[in-house]
């Protein structure tokens, strides 16, 4: 894992902990105010009291039909000791059954068990509920006989029922009494395990996420160190939509910007070596230059001899040498201007006066490549109808496109001596740079010789020197341009200059 | 594979250390075709407090669990439960005492602790149980509890909030095992003995 990576999760962790930490600990006081709230004394005790309020009010139910079971033993004890006939009782028990709510019936039995008297409530009054009933037993004395008045008294099951039910309600409430402090706890617990694991799942995406932007910012400073090692062939892959992308599409910029810079620094140290080679040439070979020729010139004028086939050879051989004293200075004046090629100056300027000049020049190189007649090529000069503004040296440029176009005007004339030949020069402009493009539609350049054209002394043709095309890459290289060539549309070769705008369209 | 008998051996000392921890006290086994039936008494669950409880005229609960396990192990071979609610009758003398679907009234709260607490003869498991047990040392598990509420009632005491709340299912569950379990237990086990073969 690395330090970025540690960090990154460090600051994950602590933000996580701090956060979910913090709202444990309020959870925690809030949970036990929620519950002191909820859950106290007075409440408990209050549900106990209803219990005992419940209980109370069964006990004296209990009593009240106590009482009743004494008072209807009176009342049948009192009726029989005025009026001896048990045959006589039952209007009593009636109106002793309708007096209490609570009895549901009275029996009267005598001392064998043979019952005396019976009355029961009519079932009107409690059809439909339930009741629980006992049987209250009183014994009665009168005259010398032992009688047994059996009260059975009822009372509804509901009142048991909701004994019962406050008991239960009470009896949890009071169990969550002596827990409250425990199922707090217990809240806060779960609620900590949720936390344990949200901070487990932050620390995880963390740990992903950190890991996919560390793995490129690691893929980057690999990358950075091939660079400053000298290897500008790093290319880092750009994916993703975020800062990461954009500080990797920046860097492959910068490594691009690097590799051409450090191209174009490496083909201007060589054209300079060639220059310099060049001037030494020139120098070496323009010097012996005059003497042959005058030794040549002399050996031929200062014979005076008879000899006939001599005087033919040696005017033959004066013609030899004079011809390749000639072609010889050339080639050093060639190189020596090679040598010479100043750098470029460059200054504010418009591409279309630059095109305006060289429509100029056309008839020139024609006659020129005509050895005398206009060559038969259609030369076609054209630019955007708005100026191009470049920062250029015109004539360094233009000496360089001349070179160009005398070259497709030769290419085209070898092979369409006849006529048919056409050469397409046009300046245009995009938002970023301007263009100079020459196209032919000669026999073209092989694809092979496409990177190898603009090495100096490097040519196809029989005569060349080799030095055209390098000038042009050395002074476009000299603009801060580049030139490429590839094949045009209309078969032959095709040329482009491009040089940065001064200002963005 | 280290791990594995590591982890085996600390369970078996784990478990060997909860069953010595257990009283052990006289239980009457008997043997009745492949099926033990055993005799005991956990009447000292009613303490003072019980049994002021079971006579405050409220229903409470007395449940005795016996659980037949093997030796050296916390496996249970088979179980049997049964529990009586008792209420003191407010409006006549005596104990209401309702076992499974049946009611008795009984009249003294001895009597009721002797029809509750006091087993005599309770088939604990099947015979099928114990086949694969013959000539293996087992012993009988008690646990006798005061006033436990069910499950069933506890969770209709005690209902999680109807809303999206993510900790309630979950600490529901452990507050009502809280809150439902016993007011008094008590814990005790049988001598080991063997299945007869």
């Amino acid at each position: 894992m690395s330090r970025f990576e540690r960090k990154i999760l460090f600051a994950i962790g602590l933000s996580v902990f701090l956060t979910l930490g913090g709202s444990v600990f309020l959870a925690q006081g809030a949970l036990r105010e929620v519950y002191r709230v909820g859950v106290n004394e007075r409440f408990g005790a209050e549900l106990v009291h209803g219990v005992e309020a419940r209980r109370a009010q069964l006990m004296a139910l209990r009593s009240g039909s106590e009482q009743v079971a004494d008072a209807v033993g009176w009342a049948v004890e009192a009726e029989l000791t005025k009026n001896r006939r048990t045959s006589k009782l039952e209007p009593l028990l009636h109106e002793l059954v309708k007096q209490y709510d609570t009895v549901a019936g009275i029996r009267v039995v005598d001392d064998v068990g043979r019952e005396v008297a019976s009355v029961s409530r009519e079932p009107d009054a409690t059809v439909g509920r339930a009741m629980r009933t006992t049987t209250r037993e009183r014994g009665i004395e009168v005259g010398g006989r032992n009688l047994r008045v059996d009260v059975e008294v009822a009372v509804p099951e509901v009142y048991f029922e909701r004994l019962q039910e406050a008991g239960e309600v009470a009896d949890v409430y009071s169990r969550l009494q002596r827990q409250s402090a425990s199922v707090s706890d217990v809240y806060v617990w779960v609620f900590g395990v949720l936390v344990f694991f949200v901070i487990v799942v932050a620390f995880l995406i963390g740990a992903v996420v950190s890991r996919r932007v560390t793995r490129r910012v690691t893929a980057l400073a690999d990358a950075s160190r091939k660079v400053g090692a000298g290897d500008l062939t790093v290319t880092l892959p750009t994916g993703a939509t975020d800062e990461v992308t954009e500080l990797t599409q920046a860097f492959n910029e910068m490594v691009r910007d690097l590799r051409d810079s450090r191209t174009r620094i490496e083909y201007l140290q060589r054209i300079s070596a060639w220059q310099d080679f060049a001037r030494r040439l020139a120098h070496e070979i323009k010097n012996p230059l005059t003497p042959i020729q005058l030794a040549a010139q002399e050996m031929d004028e200062t014979y005076d001899g008879g000899d006939e086939a001599y005087r033919k050879k040696l005017e033959h051989a004066r013609a030899i040498i004079e011809e390749e004293v000639a072609t010889l200075r050339r080639l050093v004046g060639e190189f020596s201007a090679f040598a010479k090629l100043p750098r470029a100056d460059l200054s504010p300027s418009d591409l279309c006066e630059l095109m305006q000049n060289i429509q100029d020049s056309v008839p020139a190189i024609l006659e020129d490549v005509g050895h005398g007649t206009p060559a038969p090529v259609e030369v076609r000069v054209s630019c955007a109808t708005e100026p191009i503004h470049v920062r250029m040296d015109p004539m360094m440029l233009k000496r360089g496109v001349d070179n160009i176009l005398r070259n497709a005007i030769q290419a085209v004339y070898e092979a369409k001596p006849s006529g048919g030949g056409h050469v397409f020069v046009r300046a245009y402009a995009t938002d970023v740079a301007g263009f100079i493009e020459v196209r032919d539609n000669g026999p073209g350049i092989g694809k092979e010789n496409w990177d190898r054209v603009f090495d100096p002394y490097y040519t196809t043709k029989a005569e060349g020197t080799g030095l055209g095309l390098a000038i042009v890459k050395k002074v476009v290289l000299e603009h801060g341009g580049e030139v490429r060539l590839d094949r045009a549309p209309e078969g032959g070769a095709r040329f482009c200059i491009e040089l940065p705008l001064m200002e963005s369209r | 594979m280290r791990y594995w008998l590591s982890a085996v051996v600390l369970l078996t000392a784990a478990v060997a250390y909860a069953q010595s921890g257990l009283p052990v006290r006289d239980f009457g086994v008997t043997w009745a075709r492949g099926a033990p039936r055993v005799s005991f008494s956990a009447k000292d669950l009613a303490d003072d407090r019980v049994r002021q409880e079971l006579s405050s005229g409220l229903r409470k609960r007395l449940v005795v669990t016996v659980r037949s396990h093997l030796k050296g192990s916390n496996r249970r071979i088979t179980d049997r439960q049964f529990g009586c609610d008792v209420t003191l009758d407010l409006w006549d003398d005596g104990y209401l005492v309702r076992i499974g679907n049946q009611s008795e009234r009984l009249k003294t709260l001895e009597q009721v602790l002797d029809r509750c607490l006091v087993v005599n003869g309770l088939f604990v498991g099947e015979p099928k149980s114990y086949e694969a047990q013959k000539g293996k040392d087992i012993y009988f598990f008690v646990k006798a509890e005061f006033n436990p509420i069910s499950k069933k009632q506890c969770s209709e005491l005690i209902r999680p909030t109807s809303g999206n709340d993510p900790i309630g299912p979950i600490t529901i569950n452990i507050v009502r095992r809280r809150i439902c379990r016993a007011e008094r237990t008590v814990e005790f086990r049988s001598e080991y003995l063997g299945v007869p073969e």
